[in-house]
């Protein structure tokens, strides 16, 4: 793993994942389930949870990474812009430093939606080899 | 440079505690919040602010954070 490496994955905003969200956390906030609550807050529909973008960031740490010896020890992220249901994510990451001393590799990521090319997110990652 | 008062910084934004005062004899032992996983993020935010790289080898035997500060010192005037 070097300065520079980058991974790119996409992931779809599904109903199973939306739903599947919403039933183990159960964050029912009308902005999230109520059609008209989030037309009347100036969305075109529901809005997704902003953390299932955390559950792709924890997929793309635990599956995409060339190692499995991996832990997350820091992670800040930023959205930018709504999720909307059945909206395709592109996902990008790229190794921005490597901390030999403490054997840990720090990203920054990016959501893009390529429904309409807005950046949906995007954040950095501090992860230790372990 | 106060490298010490600049530590101090890094460790407060690190540990998230606001009145801690550390010394060149502080310890882990002596910061609740300096655990395994927070030494690393010290360790990186230092890294960081200094604009320096150690090894491994380099930060093991730090038994405080005199001997940390010291370590900087050691590579700022290399």
């Amino acid at each position: 793993m070097q300065v520079g490496d980058k991974y790119q994955h996409e992931f779809e905003v599904s109903s199973e994942i939306y739903n599947g969200f919403l039933g183990i956390f159960n964050d029912r906030n009308p902005l999230h389930t109520e059609k008209s609550f989030a037309n009347a807050k100036g969305f075109k529909d529901v809005v997704m949870h902003g953390n299932i973008l955390n559950g792709f960031v924890s997929y793309f740490v635990g599956e995409l990474l060339p190692t499995k010896d991996v832990m997350i020890i820091q992670q800040e992220i930023k959205f930018h812009s709504p999720v909307f249901l059945a909206d395709t994510l592109s996902f990008s990451a790229t190794q921005s430093a490597i901390f030999e001393s403490v054997n840990a590799v720090e990203f920054k990521f990016e959501f893009i939606n390529k429904t309409d090319n807005r950046k949906v997110a995007k954040g950095k990652l501090l992860i230790g080899l372990i | 440079m106060d490298i010490l008062k600049d530590v101090n910084t890094i460790f407060i934004d690190v540990l998230e505690n606001d009145d801690l005062v550390i010394t060149r004899e502080t310890t882990s032992a002596d910061v609740e919040e300096w655990d395994s996983l927070n030494h690393i993020q010290l360790v990186v935010s230092i890294e960081k602010h200094f604009k320096l790289k150690f090894s491994a080898n380099e930060i093991r035997n730090w038994k405080n954070v005199g001997e940390m500060c010291d370590a900087i010192a050691l590579k700022l005037s290399a």
